[in-house]
């Protein structure tokens, strides 16, 4: 893990995460993997510690996922929720919606129109 | 795939390695004229058929798993072998063993999917994707 203007790396992600009194936001660059996911997760599960709010996750800058991506997604999920928060994403790419809809997780995340690539 | 070239390669049991197996099956599904959607999808599918070997050989020490690639005329064939200590299977899926979001996942992104058992300390994973317009000539 590494730091570069203020935002904290981990193997081929970056994770720039700010708190605006409302709720988290989390702008993703980069791709989550067999291994960074379990990092990831932490970080985000993290959050919720620091300021119960609703996590809204930007995935402009997100190229790909794997299952273990989207399993510490639905962990982040789970933990948000049982402290009866939201995960919102946005402007998820086509390639990474089209895993959300295989894995029916499209069903589960509260996934906000607007690609930026259409 | 009759006298079809294969690429073969010997990874590390070791995550760091997978995106090499993804980029690698990039390159030579590329060389098959695969559209970018359908290279996305073999992409997805070998990351995920390693996420599954690496999980099954976790505990086998020091071992490698293969990929070897067959590319052919709009086709390509991909088979991963690797040791297994992980016992019977076809139990395990009759049970519903565990990364089901992988194997979701690859279904869903190739033509043809198998997971055999060649003998009792080997899996096989072999995959089989055909260009979108010989699925939909045949």
């Amino acid at each position: 893990m590494y730091f570069l203007e203020g935002k904290k790396f981990i193997m081929d992600l970056a994770i720039e995460k700010t708190y605006n009194g409302n709720n988290w936001q989390v702008k993703l660059c980069g791709e989550i993997d067999i291994v960074n996911s379990a990092e990831f997760k932490s970080q985000l599960t993290n959050l919720i510690e620091e300021h119960v709010a609703d996590i809204h996750i930007d995935c402009t800058g997100l190229e790909y996922i794997d299952s273990t991506g989207l399993g510490a997604l639905v962990g982040i999920l789970k933990n948000t929720k049982s402290h009866g928060k939201e995960v919102r994403l946005s402007f998820v790419k086509p390639n990474i919606l089209k895993l959300f809809r295989i894995t029916n997780l499209d069903k589960v995340f509260i996934i906000e129109e607007g690609d930026k690539d259409e | 795939m009759n006298n079809a070239e294969c690429i073969k390669l010997s990874f590390p049991v070791n995550p760091a390695y997978v995106s090499s197996a993804r980029l690698t099956v990039s390159s030579i599904a590329n060389r098959v004229r695969f559209d970018i959607d359908e290279i996305e999808d073999i992409k997805t599918a070998v990351q995920e058929a390693c996420i599954y070997i690496i999980k099954r050989s976790a505990n086998v020490p020091k071992s490698n798993f293969e990929i070897c690639f067959t590319p052919g005329d709009k086709e390509m064939h991909i088979e991963i072998v690797a040791e297994d200590n992980l016992g019977n299977l076809v139990n395990e899926l009759q049970e519903g063993f565990n990364d089901e979001m992988s194997l979701m996942m690859i279904k869903a992104l190739v033509d043809e999917f198998a997971i055999t058992k060649p003998s009792n300390d080997k899996i096989s994973i072999v995959m089989h994707k055909k260009h979108k317009e010989v699925l939909f000539s045949d």
